[in-house]
């Protein structure tokens, strides 16, 4: 065990101290910085929300419409923009006032039969309406259409009360629990649940992916320098083999640390709050068990990858050839990955249930379910019963063949040499 | 005292080949044992099985009376055929790790590290990679990395081989001390020169048999004197007329004169002072490698 420790400390520190690792470091951590800062930016640019922006309103042609959809506007206290009629469709003049900055664009409607609604053109100096204002001269029109079809036959509130979209409450039968606990119980689990749940997922798969192919490459790159030879007279097979995917693992976690630091600062620099506030996530609202359970998943999975990964680069004897012998392992968390993220909108769905039985896909479809669903206990303990087994099947089948393989030279073996190998060299 | 090593009767398959078919030799305290021949011949096999890489179909393998543990693996040092170590890596971080799995501590392995380093007047490797190292620099850090933590028992496969002439010597030097020091050290090549030099018993095999073995001086004992090397200033004609000559090679400076029986080496003198001056005669004894070839039959290398 002293020995393992040896190759930990060693894995760690060879690759911590590359100038690779320092870089995707920092430009991840970069990305991350700039990411949490899109919401503020936006919220600067599109500050203009606060002065409304000023449209012109064409009469000329159509001048019910735009007398109703004026008298609609002003009954509204904040539609974030404001009319400035004119009376003439003159290109010029309309053209002239958003130079000079009197107005931002201007609407017009088409010339169009009695009885239909013309087609309404805004324009405008961008290539398009913002996604704020787009809505609200939509929903205006809507009811300017209404009630220009209706011509008078509805009340304003029955207009109103058409146009206003129409709302599905999802709500889970549960035999347990009443119609409004359940629902109350949905709407608590909160969207920091699902953002801690989309995370996860993420992480899982980056560090899969990147530590994975690490643990692959560096054994290769053992073995086709032959220093292999030298190490496998020294320690012993297993203890080298999950030296090295702890080594690779207190990796990940350091990046992870180091990336939620970064979150950490960006969330607690005060400009940043209200933005967050707006989206609703209340770190208050975590719920213990998904991170715990999440953190718990999040790590079988990673040992359980991480074996067949050094498993497979025992058995290539180039890094040339690394990559396509990965693939099947890549394809697999690829599958895992979008089972999740698929799944997020479903997950007590009958494809989340079976997927959490199958160890290579169970973490991720854990994940999801612990986070977003509501798995019975017995569920989440047959799920870590089963991933637990199958890790220590795979390790115990993991460091046959790295045992085997790191000695086999020449071209990737197959199953059947693999096997007569084994016996030959009796592990 | 039970040896540090012995083979008994080792066979190894690989299938329907048989790799290795029961050897058996004893390596002593502070002997270079030489195990020779062709490629393919089963060396590296059954340095493996020493090193507890791969176990024997049958026979037995022994470390000072007992069988292989764990616990030798702090006592054996291991140089490969090609050897290898971290490209990318410090020599000083690679060959302390590699000798603190192998059982010693950092500061030990530090010094040690400092010594060897300095044994082959190259300290300023300490904080190189080996990359940045040429192929024969290489190859001396792979040395040391074999014997940084004072093995008792130092397998090398191929240890001279792509060196040039200085560091065979350097080489060469070191692993005597080595052996001076009481190391065992099994060694395998296929360069004869360097065995006649370095090793007191040897072993030759091929496709897997032992065809020779024994004490070196002993073994070419057992082979006759066969050539006559003579240099002559002036020309010597009808050497191959006396009895027991067989053949006459013509040399840059004389003849080499392959002979059956030892007393015509005489005759061949003899003739020789009477038709011109001899600047030079010997009646060589059998290199390792006409024995090697004629044993195993076939050219090598």
């Amino acid at each position: 065990m002293n020995k393992m420790g040896t190759v930990v400390g060693f894995t760690f520190m060879n690759k911590v101290r590359t100038k690779s690792f320092l870089i995707t470091t920092l430009v991840l951590a970069l990305l991350v910085t700039i990411g949490m800062h899109v919401p503020y930016f936006i919220d600067k640019f599109t500050g203009g929300d606060d002065q409304p922006s000023k449209i012109g309103l064409v009469y000329e042609g159509q001048p019910e419409l735009a007398k109703s959809l004026e008298a609609y506007t002003e009954k509204q206290q904040a539609a974030g923009y404001t009319l400035v009629p004119y009376e003439q469709a003159d290109k010029a003049v309309l053209q002239a006032a958003i130079d000079a900055g009197d107005i931002d664009g201007y609407l017009q409607f088409a010339e169009a039969d009695s009885g239909v609604f013309p087609t309404v053109t805004y324009t405008s100096k961008k290539d398009s309406l913002g996604m704020g204002l787009q809505t609200a001269l939509q929903a205006a029109l809507q009811n300017v259409k209404a009630e220009y079809l209706t011509k008078g036959m509805l009340t304003d509130e029955q207009i109103a009360a058409l146009s206003a979209p129409v709302q599905i409450d999802a709500v889970k039968a549960s035999v347990e629990s009443s119609g409004s606990e359940a629902g109350n119980k949905t709407a608590e689990t909160g969207a920091i649940n699902y953002v801690i749940v989309y995370v996860l997922i993420i992480l899982f798969f980056m560090t899969i992916m990147m530590t994975g192919n690490m643990i692959a490459a560096e054994v290769t790159a053992e073995k086709s320098s032959r220093i292999m030879e030298i190490l496998i007279t020294s320690v012993s097979p297993l203890a080298q083999m999950f030296g090295k995917i702890l080594g690779m693992f207190l990796i990940g976690l350091l990046q992870i640390a180091i990336f939620a630091g970064v979150i950490a600062v960006n969330i607690s620099l005060p400009y940043n709050q209200p933005v967050l506030a707006d989206f609703n996530l209340q770190l208050s609202d975590i719920r213990v068990e998904v991170l715990v359970l999440g953190l718990v998943f999040y790590v079988l999975g990673y040992f359980l990858y991480a074996t067949l990964f050094a498993a497979i680069g025992s058995l290539v004897s180039r890094t040339e050839e690394l990559g396509q012998a990965i693939m099947p392992i890549t394809m697999l968390s690829l599958a895992a990955f979008y089972i999740g993220i698929f799944s997020l909108s479903a997950p007590n769905s009958v494809l989340m249930k079976v997927s959490s039985y199958i160890p290579f896909v169970s973490p991720v479809s854990m994940i999801v379910r612990v986070g977003i669903g509501e798995p019975p206990v017995w569920e989440i303990a047959a799920s870590l019963v089963v991933l637990t087994i199958a890790i220590f099947l795979f390790g115990w089948l993991s460091a046959k063949i790295y045992r085997t393989g790191v000695l086999l030279y020449g071209k990737r073996p197959s199953f059947k040499e693999l096997r007569k190998a084994m016996k030959a060299y009796k592990i | 005292m039970a040896n540090p090593l012995v083979l008994d009767k080792v066979m190894k398959q690989f299938g329907e080949k048989t790799a290795v078919n029961n050897i058996s030799f004893q390596v002593e305290e502070g002997e270079i044992y030489g195990l020779l021949g062709a490629n393919g011949a089963g060396k590296t096999t059954t340095m493996r099985m020493v090193l507890g890489l791969i176990y024997p179909d049958g026979g037995q393998i022994l470390y000072n009376g007992n069988p292989y543990g764990r616990e030798l693996q702090a006592a054996m040092g291991y140089l490969p055929e090609e050897r290898g170590l971290y490209p990318k890596v410090k020599i000083s971080d690679q060959i302390i790790y590699l000798a603190r799995l192998r059982g010693m501590s950092s500061s030990e392995a530090d010094k040690s590290l400092k010594y060897w380093l300095d044994r082959f007047e190259v300290p300023e490797y300490y904080d190189k990679k080996i990359e940045e190292l040429s192929k024969g620099n290489q190859q001396k850090m792979g040395f040391i990395a074999a014997v940084v933590h004072k093995p008792k028992l130092v397998i090398m496969d191929e240890a001279f081989s792509g060196l040039d002439p200085v560091n065979v010597e350097l080489l060469k030097a070191t692993v005597k001390e080595l052996r001076d020091q009481g190391t065992s050290i099994l060694f395998s090549t296929h360069r004869m020169e360097h065995v006649e030099e370095l090793c007191r018993n040897i072993t030759i095999l091929h496709r897997g048999n032992t065809v020779l073995q024994g004490n070196l001086r002993e073994i070419k004992k057992q082979y006759p004197r066969e050539e006559v090397l003579l240099h002559t200033i002036g020309e010597v004609t009808g050497l191959e007329q006396i009895a027991g000559v067989e053949k006459v090679e013509r040399k840059e400076r004389g003849y080499l004169v392959r002979i059956s029986q030892v007393a015509a080496a005489q005759e061949i003198l003899r003739k020789a002072m009477e038709v011109s001056e001899v600047e030079h005669f010997e009646i060589k004894e059998p290199t390792l490698n006409q024995i090697f070839i004629k044993e195993v039959g076939e050219s090598n290398e």
